[in-house]
């Protein structure tokens, strides 16, 4: 197995405050993998700086052999919230943009993706539901090939029939050999997809073990121990 | 799919597969879904399900064929045994409660045959 990812050293303030610090991690290629915390621990900031959106002051992250930021941002497929995007944009008007950026994209796989959604590319963005708009972000993600996919809470606020067709596409589009990480703050629907989970807290990566540690070695679920986790009731 | 949440997800799956294999659904010697295909149905990562398979293989409940995918054993005294083996394996959940209950062996025996009879009489 390969490293996709691998962090070393990392810290990132924002006006002086801490966000991220001594952030290290390895990370082998072909997981699935859970990015835990709070909200406002840092999930979508340490995305941002894997994905090479945020330049990282201190420290280095390295993606598959590339440290270089530029290199990074184009290997990488961050899930984009579109909020870029006008209300009035049409969704072929997005899918093209996203040919035009981003060389890995694949109309081919935009288009069983897409259709396995069910998504409609005549319709404006503001025409969307938020499911359906979910569907879309993860659509789009998904679509770029490359080794690296970032997920930015792909389920947060999203019906329960959406994020079951957002989740079996995840399955169903991952090849074996890229990873996803996932970042969300409520795990037990995505327990069944998730090799491993980095749980962050205290500004810091608190943990990584995989799903299976969880439930063998402290019989729990991965939901009930990362809240006894944050609730300092349970030690590694 | 609804799995228990402190459970690793691969032996769920594995008990749902052998389940499907004991009951039939799955035949002796048939082929069975692809690791992605199970992997959507379960709503599960492939490395879980490929886990599960794995285990089966070791336990010889299925064969897999190179290049072809995996085939349930044409074996049925593997399948018998690992019919016992859950069989058994609820029995003695059952066995312990009533006995917690304080019946003994006698009472156990007597009252399940009485429930058994009772059933077959609602069904007819």
């Amino acid at each position: 197995m390969t490293e996709i990812l691998k962090i070393n050293n990392l810290n990132y303030k924002k006006n002086n405050k801490t966000i991220l610090a001594d952030i290290n991690l390895n990370i082998d290629s072909g997981k699935i993998i859970g990015l835990l915390g709070e909200n406002g621990a840092g999930k979508t900031t340490l995305m941002r700086l894997i994905a090479g959106i945020n330049s990282v002051p201190e420290g280095v992250i390295t993606v598959n052999d590339m440290t270089k930021k530029s290199a990074i941002k184009q290997n990488v497929s961050f899930s984009d919230h579109l909020d870029g995007f006008g209300k009035s944009v049409k969704l072929s008007e997005i899918v093209r943009f996203y040919q035009n950026v981003y060389p890995d994209f694949s109309q081919a796989k935009y288009v069983e993706i897409s259709e396995y959604l069910g998504l409609d590319e005549t319709k404006r963005l503001s025409a969307l539901s938020t499911g359906t708009r979910g569907k879309l972000i993860v659509a789009l993600a998904l679509s770029r090939e490359t080794k690296l996919y970032l997920l930015d809470e792909p389920l947060s606020g999203i019906d329960s029939m959406s994020r079951k067709k957002i989740i079996s596409s995840i399955i169903r589009w991952k090849d074996d050999d890229s990873t996803i990480i996932i970042s969300d703050h409520y795990v037990t629907e995505i327990a069944s997809l998730l090799d491993d989970v980095i749980i962050i807290k205290d500004e810091t990566v608190y943990e990584v073990s995989s799903v299976e540690d969880i439930q063998e070695k402290h019989h729990l679920g991965v939901e009930e121990y990362y809240e006894q986790i944050y609730e300092g009731s349970v030690t590694k | 799919m609804e799995y228990i949440d402190n459970i690793p997800i691969y032996l769920q799956i594995k008990d749902i597969l052998y389940r499907k294999i004991i009951s039939n659904e799955y035949e002796l010697g048939s082929q069975l879904p692809s690791v992605r295909q199970l992997a959507v149905q379960f709503s599960a990562n492939s490395n879980t399900v490929q886990k599960a398979l794995k285990e089966m293989t070791e336990e010889d409940v299925i064969i897999p064929q190179r290049g072809k995918g995996n085939y349930v054993t044409e074996d049925d005294a593997i399948v018998n045994k690992l019919k016992d083996h859950i069989v058994t394996e609820m029995f003695d959940t059952t066995y312990d409660k009533l006995h917690s209950l304080n019946m003994n062996d006698t009472e156990i025996t007597n009252s399940f045959s009485e429930y058994v009879k009772q059933r077959e009489d609602n069904h007819e």
